[in-house]
C-alpha cells in the first residue's frame, strides 16, 4: 500500500529544502516566517526553490498560479498538502 | 598617454591559495602535477594527470553571492580579493567607478557545463535546472561574479581568447588606464580543471599521455620528451594602476608595464605559427619602444607539446637571439589554460624583484628542435631590468607583454 504523506514530513521535508538549499538554520524555520523578507529569498530563489520542491515531493508546480501567492513558510506546507490531497 | 604599473598581485594555483606558495614552491621546484584519481572512467581519455588546485574557505563567501560561482569565479574571486589587499586598496574605492574587473577565461566553468548536461540531457528535460547554472557557464562568469560580490563599479569586461585570455584582459586594462577612462583595474585570467577539459586537447592528441604512472616528470617543455601539455587551474590577479596614482598613496610598485601586443596568426586553428609569433614579438617590443638587446628575461608560453614550442623556440631565437634567458613555468603548475598569462606574470615579477630565474621544470635534455636559445635549466641570478610574457592560444592568437622594473 502507498504511504500517505503526513504534515508532519511535508513541514520536515520542507525545511531540509531551505537548509539545504538556502543554508537557513533550523531555528528559524518557523511556519510564520516570510519567506522573501524573513529568510531573504529572493526571485531567483524561487526558480530554485520550485525546481527542490518538485524534486523532493514528486510534484509538478512550475506553472502553477498558486505559487505565486506564497509568501510564508506555512503557506508552502499547506499548498503541499493540498497537492497531495489533490493526488487522490 | 598615462604610465600604468603593476600595484598588486593575487593567486590561487595548484601550489596552494596565494602568491607565496606559489613563488615558494616553483623556487623549491616543486611539481604541482598528480595523477587524477577517477579519470580513467572516461573511455578513450589517454591523460590522466593534472594540477588541481584546492577549494578553500569558499563557505566565507556570503550564499547570494556563492550561489552563482563555478570554481574558477572562487579561484578568481579570492585572488581578486588578494591582490587589493596587497595594492593597498580599499572597499570603498571600487564603488567609485574609476576602478574596474578585467578577468578571461577559455569558458564558463566546466564542472557547472557539465552538472548541466547531465541534469538536461538523459530525458532532455529542462525543469529540473537550477537558476544558477547559466551565471555559472557564461564566459564572463569570473568577471561578473568578481565585480558583483566585490561591488566594483568600473569597467567589467571578459576576455575569451583561451590561453591568450589573461595577458588579453592585461592589455585591456592598460590601454583603459592610459587612456586615462580608468584608475585602477583588477585583471586576469581564471580556469577549472576538469575530465572534458583536459579531453578536449586529447582528442587533439596535444596533452601528456605517457606520464600517467609518473606525473612529476610532465610537462616537459622544450625537452626531447615531451609529449604535451598537462592542464592546471586556478586564477592570477593583478592590479594595475595609473603610476601617478600609486606614487601619491606610496604603494608597492612591482614593475611597470611599457607595452603589449596582440595578434592573430591568420593561419591555423591550431598549429602553432613561428612567423606570426615573431611577429608578435616584435610589435610588443617596438610598442614598448625597447630593443630585442634590452630585453633581460622571457618567460615563455611553452606548454611542452611537440609544435607549440618548436615555434616559440624559432620565434625568440628570430627575434631575440640565442642569449637572451629563457624558462618556461608549466612544468611546476600545469597550463592552467586562461590564467596561464597572468599566473606566471606574477611569478616572474616574484624574479625580477629577487633578481633571480627560475628554471625550466623536467627541462633535461633540450630537444634539438628547440635549440639556438638560452634555456635556464638551473636557477641563475640575474638583475632583470626589462622582461617579456608570451601567452599562445587554440585559435592563432599570440599575446605578447612587457614590464620593466622602476
Amino acid at each position: 500500500m502507498k504511504h500517505e504523506i503526513t504534515e508532519n514530513e511535508i513541514i520536515t521535508m520542507t525545511n531540509q529544502v531551505f537548509e539545504e538549499s538556502f543554508e537557513i538554520e533550523t531555528e528559524k524555520l518557523q511556519p510564520k516566517m516570510n519567506i522573501f523578507e524573513d529568510l531573504g529569498l529572493d526571485s531567483l530563489d524561487i526558480v530554485d526553490l520550485i525546481v527542490a520542491l518538485q524534486q523532493k515531493f514528486g510534484v509538478k508546480i512550475r506553472n502553477d498560479e498558486r505559487v505565486r501567492e506564497i509568501r510564508t513558510l506555512e503557506d508552502i506546507y499547506r499548498f503541499i498538502l493540498s497537492l497531495k490531497n489533490e493526488e487522490h | 598617454m598615462k604610465r600604468v604599473v603593476i600595484s598588486g598581485v593575487g593567486a590561487v594555483s595548484a601550489m596552494g591559495n596565494d602568491v607565496s606558495s606559489l613563488v615558494k614552491g616553483i623556487e623549491e621546484k616543486k611539481s604541482a602535477v598528480h595523477y587524477m584519481e577517477g579519470w580513467d572512467q572516461y573511455t578513450g581519455l589517454r591523460s590522466l594527470v593534472g594540477a588541481p588546485a584546492k577549494l578553500i574557505n569558499e563557505k566565507a563567501i556570503p550564499r547570494k553571492n556563492r550561489r552563482s560561482m563555478g570554481r574558477m569565479s572562487i579561484f578568481a574571486l579570492q585572488a581578486t580579493e588578494q591582490a587589493l589587499a596587497d595594492a593597498g586598496i580599499k572597499h570603498e574605492e571600487l564603488t567609485s567607478g574609476r576602478i574596474g574587473c578585467i578577468i578571461g577565461s577559455t569558458m564558463g566553468s566546466a564542472e557547472s557545463l557539465n552538472e548541466v548536461f547531465e541534469i538536461m540531457l538523459p530525458q532532455k528535460d529542462l525543469t529540473k535546472l537550477p537558476s544558477m547554472k547559466f551565471f555559472q557557464c557564461v564566459s564572463h562568469t569570473a568577471a561578473m561574479n568578481v565585480s558583483q560580490c566585490l561591488g566594483i563599479t568600473g569597467c567589467v569586461i571578459a576576455t575569451s581568447a583561451a590561453c591568450a585570455s589573461a595577458l588579453q584582459a592585461i592589455n585591456v586594462g592598460y590601454d583603459l588606464i592610459r587612456l586615462g577612462k580608468q584608475d585602477a583595474v583588477a585583471c586576469g585570467g581564471a580556469e577549472e580543471l576538469h575530465p572534458t577539459v583536459t579531453g578536449s586537447f586529447d582528442v587533439l592528441f596535444a596533452t601528456s599521455a605517457n606520464y600517467n604512472d609518473k606525473p612529476h616528470k610532465t610537462p616537459r617543455p622544450f625537452d626531447r620528451d615531451r609529449d604535451g601539455l598537462v592542464c592546471g587551474e586556478g586564477s592570477g590577479i593583478l592590479v594595475i594602476e595609473e603610476y601617478e596614482r600609486a606614487l601619491r598613496r606610496n604603494a608597492k610598485i612591482y614593475a611597470e608595464i611599457i607595452g603589449y601586443h596582440t595578434c592573430g596568426s591568420g593561419v591555423h586553428v591550431s598549429q602553432p605559427d613561428k612567423n606570426s609569433i615573431a611577429l608578435c614579438l616584435r610589435e610588443a617590443l617596438a610598442s614598448a619602444n625597447v630593443s630585442p638587446k634590452e630585453v633581460d628575461y622571457i618567460n615563455a608560453h611553452a606548454t611542452a607539446t611537440i609544435q607549440g614550442d618548436r615555434e616559440e623556440a624559432k620565434a625568440i631565437k628570430e627575434v631575440l637571439g640565442d642569449s637572451m634567458p629563457v624558462s618556461s613555468l608549466k612544468g611546476y603548475i600545469g597550463h592552467t589554460l586562461g590564467a596561464s598569462g597572468s599566473l606566471e606574470l606574477i611569478v616572474s615579477l616574484a624574479m625580477m624583484e629577487k633578481g633571480i630565474i627560475y628554471p625550466t621544470l623536467n627541462l633535461d635534455n633540450v630537444s634539438p628542435d628547440c635549440q639556438g636559445i638560452n634555456h635556464v635549466m638551473e636557477a641563475v641570478s640575474k638583475d632583470i631590468s626589462i622582461m617579456v610574457k608570451n601567452c599562445f592560444a587554440f585559435g592563432g592568437i599570440n599575446s605578447v607583454l612587457v614590464c620593466k622594473k622602476l
